[in-house]
């Protein structure tokens, strides 16, 4: 069987491309942001695995046009084909899939990704795809069904692989009912690097201070918490999985041993906490990795990290943790059920820092709620926390309701939504009503951005140096010129659509 | 009611060496049955989610905590004193029972270890409840408040002692005791086991949809 995981090249008015960024979100960029889609490429190994013949069809990382990336799909003439998709191009992959199944009436297509998933109808309604995927697991479904779909030539009918929705004819489908929550993710297997052609994705990324950098395979997928409201790890449907520890090391070792991996970082969840997050910190000092040249990263909740984990972890060269702060007053925190309070994050990241950790901050503007007060209180806030050197980098975003997250539930129920075009839904501006101009909220971005030059922040770079770590060095020699090519990009990304 | 409040404790209650209840003042903290709180000492860096213990409709709010060594949150809450505050926020989740006057309706709940607290404060909420409870433990000491159960609800698979309901792991249990397939199944407690529980009772012939997981580990 031959099967495809496609990432079409996606190509806006102003020559940006759709990019997969961090959480799953799409983003139109001009600068190249690469981001491997772990999920994806742990179920290609698996079904490689299990004998498929697999295409990784990443036209954005191969660079490819979206006609030649089109033609050199159709003339590979696959079985199967699985596309990812969101909100902001939804409409775009109905579009595909009509063009697709006409020039390949036989290949069954397969739609995955978090829009989907929760409005499967809509898109067997918009378009002629086979399958809705309705699993966060795409690995195990993917691996259930495809060999199946080999075997059974009723498969339309008598499928009883739970999680999905199968078009029967036309103007029928069928549910096969509620996917797995749960999956033992050890079963699945660690990525094939050479399939995925990781080395594609291990330089044009904003997080890696060393090159190349790679993205470990799922630790726990998804989120160990899971309740923030705007996240698409959340929802009734959603909880989370998780790997050994164990498993994991292997991994990471292999990674530095036979790829010559540089950064590693984990981002396909909320990363391992308390004990399990102290055990593989051992695990990385036991094995002696930390003295490999290779920093490793993780993404957290504030909460999560206690000191003494937080020692560990330095003392085992980890160096990058990417926390959500999202917004600085407590009404905002409270609505996004963040599950914390402001002075914890200012107790976590004197922690992270302590211990020569470089915390990068995501921050989001633009709630339907966000008064002129609560904007200027995370501006303040934010800027303050940088320029006190209690976070090195940041990145903001407009907060966008996507993928029928709870928030986006919520901005529908409120009627705040100022559109239901999806293309709209693509983070360049804001769709929501707000009790303030949108135009505060951009300016907001520019401030915050705007710390980078600020010579407060660039001072306190330079006393950094005395600390004596590489990694200082390398922040401002090595990273800073590249962060601010790509500060230029989103401050333009975000405020020039308004 | 959603938001951080300031809560004050009332008590800790030891039910083993690790593990225990804390009561906090209820202080207008409003809950569905099943779900869960962000909690942790006043102004500490980190905080855990557990789920509410007693019935929401208590004077008070209880949760079952196991502290494992090391872990920060759970030590300093086991430590905790009358009148210490805590922070807690929520309430959030969807692992609830939707209709629990439903007649005929039956249940089967399986947790581990202190997974066992939501359904605590199911039989606590809804005490016409016809279901079966599977408790997993190491030790017949880890059957947390067995009484609170109806007499032949409650069955302790305990694993490295005799003397419990059951000599064995749930999954032993439930593979010599299939589920009536109309029973809705609430899988509570380690990831591993819930994956494992879940495939069990798929392969019984419980369908998916009667089917409801939560893990916080």
């Amino acid at each position: 069987m031959k099967v495809a995981i496609s990432y079409p090249p996606i190509v806006n008015a102003r020559g940006q491309v759709a990019m997969v960024s961090q959480n799953r979100n799409v983003q139109y960029f001009k600068i190249p942001t690469f981001l491997l889609p772990i999920v994806h490429a742990q179920a290609a190994t698996w079904l490689r695995d299990l004998g498929c013949e697999v295409r990784w069809d990443d036209g954005n990382a191969q660079r490819k046009s979206f006609e030649t990336w089109y033609e050199e799909l159709v003339a590979w003439r696959p079985d199967v084909v699985v596309f990812e998709s969101t909100t902001p191009v939804m409409k775009f992959y109905w579009r595909l899939v009509g063009r697709l199944k006409n020039d390949l009436p036989k290949t069954v297509v397969i739609m995955t990704g978090y829009h989907s998933m929760r409005q499967p109808e809509e898109t067997l309604r918009a378009c002629a795809v086979d399958v809705v995927v309705q699993s966060n697991h795409v690995d195990f479904v993917l691996r259930r069904l495809l060999p199946y779909l080999g075997e059974q030539a009723d498969w339309r009918t008598a499928c009883t692989i739970e999680g999905l929705f199968i078009r029967v004819d036309e103007n029928v489908w069928r549910s096969t009912g509620t996917f797995k929550r749960v999956e033992d993710l050890n079963l699945s297997p660690d990525i094939d690097r050479d399939l995925v052609s990781w080395r594609r994705y291990a330089f044009e990324n904003g997080n890696f201070l060393r090159t190349p950098g790679t993205y470990a395979t799922s630790v726990i997928r998804d989120c160990t918490f899971g309740k923030c409201t705007f996240c698409r790890y959340n929802g009734p449907d959603l909880t989370f999985s998780v790997r050994s520890v164990e498993r994991s090391l292997d991994e990471y070792q292999r990674l530095i041993e036979e790829y010559g991996v540089r950064e590693i970082f984990d981002d396909s969840g909320v990363w391992y906490r308390g004990e399990q997050a102290r055990a593989f910190a051992r695990g990385i000092l036991d094995r002696g990795l930390h003295r490999r040249g290779c920093y490793f990263g993780f993404n957290t909740r504030f909460g999560y990290m206690d000191e003494e984990t937080v020692a560990l972890l330095a003392k085992a060269n980890f160096r990058f943790v990417l926390v959500g702060l999202e917004a600085a007053d407590e009404e905002t925190l409270l609505r996004l059920h963040k599950g914390y309070l402001p002075h914890q994050a200012y107790r976590n990241l004197e922690v992270f820092t302590r211990y020569g950790l470089h915390p990068h901050l995501t921050i989001m503007v633009g709630y339907y709620w966000q008064t002129a007060a609560q904007l200027e209180l995370t501006v303040r806030t934010v800027r303050d926390l940088m320029l006190k050197g209690l976070a090195r980098t940041l990145q903001v975003t407009l907060c966008t309701p996507l993928d029928f997250t709870p928030y986006h539930l919520e901005c529908q129920e409120a009627g705040v939504l100022l559109t239901d075009d999806y293309d709209a839904f693509d983070m360049s501006k804001l769709i929501v009503r707000t009790p303030i101009p949108h135009e505060a909220y951009y300016q907001a971005i520019r401030d915050l951005y705007g710390v980078a030059t600020d010579p407060r922040f660039v001072a306190r770079q330079l006393r950094y140096l005395t600390s004596g770590r590489a990694r200082d060095w390398e922040f401002l020699f090595r990273y800073g010129w590249r962060a601010l090519r790509r500060v230029r990009n989103h401050v333009y990304n975000l405020t020039s659509n308004g | 009611m959603e938001g951080t409040l300031r809560h004050f404790v009332q008590s800790v209650r030891p039910l083993t060496d690790a593990t225990f209840v804390i009561r906090i003042d209820r202080h207008g903290f409003r809950a569905l049955p099943g779900q869960h709180v962000t909690l942790g000492p006043h102004r500490s860096a980190t905080n855990r989610e557990y789920s509410l213990y007693s019935s929401p409709e208590a004077p008070y709010l209880e949760f079952l905590i196991r502290a494992r060594p090391g872990s920060e949150t759970a030590c300093a809450l086991q430590r905790a004193q009358p009148g210490d505050e805590v922070d807690l926020a929520g309430p959030y989740g969807d692992f609830l029972i939707e209709r629990p006057a439903d007649p005929g309706r039956r249940y089967l709940f399986v947790a581990t270890g202190a997974g066992i607290a939501p359904f605590h404060c199911f039989v606590r909420s809804y005490p016409s409840l016809d279901y079966r409870l599977l408790h997993g433990v190491a030790t017949l000491a880890d059957r947390y408040e067995r009484e609170a159960y109806a007499p032949g609800r409650y069955v302790a698979c305990v694993s490295r002692e005799d003397g419990g309901e059951y000599r064995g792991r749930v999954t032993d249990y439930l593979r010599e005791h299939p589920v009536e397939t109309d029973r809705l199944c609430y899988l509570c407690g380690h990831s591993a086991m819930v994956a494992r529980v879940y495939d069990q009772l798929r392969e019984q012939g419980v369908p998916s949809d009667n089917l409801l997981t939560e893990t916080f580990f």
